[in-house]
């Protein structure tokens, strides 16, 4: 293997379905996709892709009919010159924290794309990601792989795994094409970990006494008609033991309920669904499995995807493990075999703190309820439940809110501190703030301020609704310029 | 409202439509050209890209002004043998497959001071003469343009450009929303596209809109004499 000289072989299972929950990515998917050299047109019309501008969350506080709020995709403005948190605290009015930084969450409520039919392909004018069919997304990437970047793609079942002396993986046997020999094996092969877990005997770390939901209920639901209001935000919303989601592609909506079986039974889950999408479908069940693989890469095997590790689905965050993963694995590539070892060190060390990073985000959706309807939501907030850092960072959150600067030490953090920032205040978690506090950054935050009420009148003029201009892609494209 | 209908000598033989360029309909600072017209285009106007608002496709344009419904140069097309480009000279007139139509509540049709459109032996007048022409290039001109433009995207030849020019009162003006050619990719394109791109015609076209870009700072110049007067211009006064 040499730097920038190998080749690809995937080799893929012709009868395991793919997962197909995961319906919506992170802004990161667009990088990913353009470094790809896909176009985003082509994504549009044969993913049946749409945009999203974050995610709402409703009834996660109280329950209450109006409980709901916006975790955007824009960071808040000005964000980087002055921690805006503080001057919203000491606001005069009631607006939400979202409202006060950002325009999005305005976008959003009046169903308006995050663009033009005149942005070029990738350009966002309000920052975005997708919502797309996975079980058209997979094949459209296999297609690009192989027809433009070279990727061999053999479609064979895994029969064995044959193992050097050192331990390394030498190659492995399918049913269907022969041995398949390769320097470096990245273990796709999803929950069963047919490399990483079978072959080289590394451990699963569950985290389901920090996450309980361990089952997904899938459904697929048409339009009244083909033009009914797309929202562009993913609708999360909580449950007596669980959160419901809902996104809405072009052609149907993907809405399923993702639960705790500890805390509801299977009928019950079903119950719950249909009396949310209000009729009766089809529901596919999907185990949910919470938790990661204890190293990611040992010897010459790298995990990524679900074998690595899978969450609920909430924020998007399994999906953006693997585009970090692949993205750090392309630029580590390791020269040869004598540094791979130091690589998957810090490969190792990289993505574990990511996995710990993601799970804490995730049990911040939770821990700052204030329902006590059901043992679902009181179980939750328990503090045995609640990894130890995430409960410091919740103690000092509570007199020095999270900003830019503090907290994050790491150069690729998965959830920046604005995604901190608008759960915690979106859920309304209460952090002291004194007049000292703003004085100093007050012509800062009111310029931000200024800013935001001009972005927010500019862009409810301007955009197209979301339906409007994924039908005007589907039709012109957009320009790669 | 209009109303649009086929041309026909019986119905229409005696309708006479004025051609003059007014302020009224030729007030717009970027209008639509084809490639044919390049080469007349380019002594007078910046020819750029630009994409429709409604579909966001690539179309070549003209600039005429900096402001909105600004043309610079409505006087000398009123009083001077400049050259107007044909999506404003066509007036009141529609393609219809092959034929003409004719919009007739349009205010330049039926003016006594217009132009007849047929003699008296019923043949089309040198002035629909022109109109005919003008449609049969404008048919074949915008299919034409269209496949240029695909050709400078695939390219990759295609490049945003910000049009910022500073007027002597003080003001600025910012156009956004155009598109030149990249002469970086240009320079670098492999022998044999560059080839290719001569032997299809294209590389005279592209030369044309990187040298119309010099008319940017003589429009300024014009603008900028007429913001001094004060006089800001027919145009915008009436548009």
């Amino acid at each position: 293997m040499k730097a920038g000289g190998f080749s690809i072989t995937l080799v893929e299972s012709p009868d395991i379905k793919i997962i197909g929950v995961g319906e919506g990515t992170w802004p990161t998917m667009r990088q990913s996709l353009e470094r790809m050299g896909v176009s985003e047109t082509d994504l549009f019309k044969h993913c049946d892709a749409a945009f999203k501008q974050g995610g709402k969350f409703a009834g996660w506080t109280t329950g209450a009919a109006d409980d709901a709020y916006y975790h955007p995709l824009m960071l808040p403005n000005g964000f980087a010159q002055v921690n805006l948190v503080p001057h919203w605290l000491r606001r005069t009015n009631n607006q939400s924290f979202c409202d006060f930084v950002t325009p999005q969450g305005r976008i959003c409520d009046d169903g308006l794309a995050p663009k033009l039919i005149t942005s070029p392909e990738y350009k966002p004018v309000a920052n975005y990601a997708y919502h797309l069919d996975a079980g058209k997304f997979a094949p459209f990437l296999a297609q690009h792989c192989t027809q433009k970047l070279g990727v061999r793609h053999v479609l064979a079942d895994i029969t064995e795994v044959n193992l050097a002396e050192s331990g390394d993986i030498r190659s492995v046997l399918t049913k269907q094409a022969g041995e398949i020999p390769g320097e470096l094996f990245i273990d796709c092969s999803g929950f069963s970990a047919l490399l990483i877990g079978k072959a080289l005997g590394v451990g699963f770390k569950g985290c389901g006494d920090i996450l309980f939901c361990d089952t997904a209920l899938a459904s697929q639901v048409p339009y009244e008609t083909p033009n009914d209001p797309m929202p562009s935000q993913t609708i999360a919303t909580a449950q007596d033991a669980g959160w419901i989601w809902d996104i809405c592609l072009p052609t149907r909506r993907g809405v399923g309920y993702v639960y705790s079986s500890r805390h509801t039974s299977e009928d019950a889950a079903r119950q719950t669904l249909q009396k949310y999408i209000g009729s009766e479908l089809p529901a596919r069940k999907i185990p949910i499995r919470s938790g990661h693989r204890e190293i990611f890469w040992k010897n010459n095997c790298v995990a990524v995807g679900l074998a690595g590790g899978f969450l609920e689905p909430l924020e998007s965050s399994a999906i953006v493990l693997v585009e970090l993963s692949a993205k750090l694995l392309a630029e580590q590539m390791p020269a040869n075999r004598h540094v791979m070892d130091i690589v998957a060190k810090r490969f190792n060390e990289v993505t574990t703190y990511r996995w710990g990073r993601i799970i804490d985000f995730l049990k911040l959706h939770y821990v700052l309820t204030r329902r006590t309807d059901s043992p679902f939501w009181r179980d939750n907030v328990d503090p045995v439940t609640v990894p130890d850092r995430l409960k410091e960072l919740l103690e000092l959150w509570k007199f020095h809110p999270p900003w830019f600067f503090d907290e994050f030490d790491r150069l690729e953090e998965v959830f920046p501190a604005a995604s901190y920032q608008y759960v915690l205040y979106g859920m309304g978690f209460e952090s002291e703030s004194s007049p000292e506090d703003i004085i100093d950054t007050g012509l800062q935050a009111s310029r931000a301020r200024q800013e935001t009420e001009r972005q927010t009148a500019e862009l409810l003029s301007r955009l197209p609704t979301n339906r409007d201009l994924l039908n005007k892609i589907r039709e012109f494209g957009l320009q790669p310029v | 409202m209009t109303q649009i209908v086929p041309l026909n000598k019986e119905t229409y033989r005696d309708l006479k439509v004025d051609s003059r360029a007014s302020a009224a309909f030729d007030s717009r600072r970027f209008v639509q050209v084809i490639v044919k017209e390049f080469p007349l285009l380019l002594v007078h106007y910046p020819i750029l890209f630009s994409k429709d608002p409604q579909t966001g496709q690539f179309f070549c344009g003209a600039m005429l002004g900096f402001d909105e419904d600004e043309n610079l140069f409505l006087e000398d097309w009123q009083k001077r043998d400049f050259y107007r480009p044909l999506y404003l000279q066509r007036g009141p007139f529609y393609g219809n497959g092959p034929e003409l139509a004719i919009d007739l509540d349009d205010p330049r049709v039926g003016a006594d001071s217009g132009k007849p459109l047929f003699t008296d032996q019923g043949t089309p007048t040198r002035y629909l003469q022109s109109i005919i022409w003008a449609f049969q290039d404008l048919t074949s001109g915008t299919q034409m343009t269209k496949i240029f433009i695909a050709r400078m995207l695939e390219l990759k030849l295609i490049e945003p450009v910000d049009v910022e020019v500073e007027f002597d009162d003080g003001s600025m003006r910012r156009c956004v929303g155009l598109y030149t050619i990249d002469q970086d990719v240009l320079s670098r394109l492999p022998d044999s596209v560059v080839v290719e791109l001569f032997r299809r015609g294209y590389m005279r076209l592209i030369h044309y809109m990187i040298a119309s870009l010099k008319q940017v700072p003589i429009m300024a110049r014009k603008k900028n004499s007429r913001l001094l007067k004060g006089t800001e211009g027919l145009a915008s006064a009436v548009g």
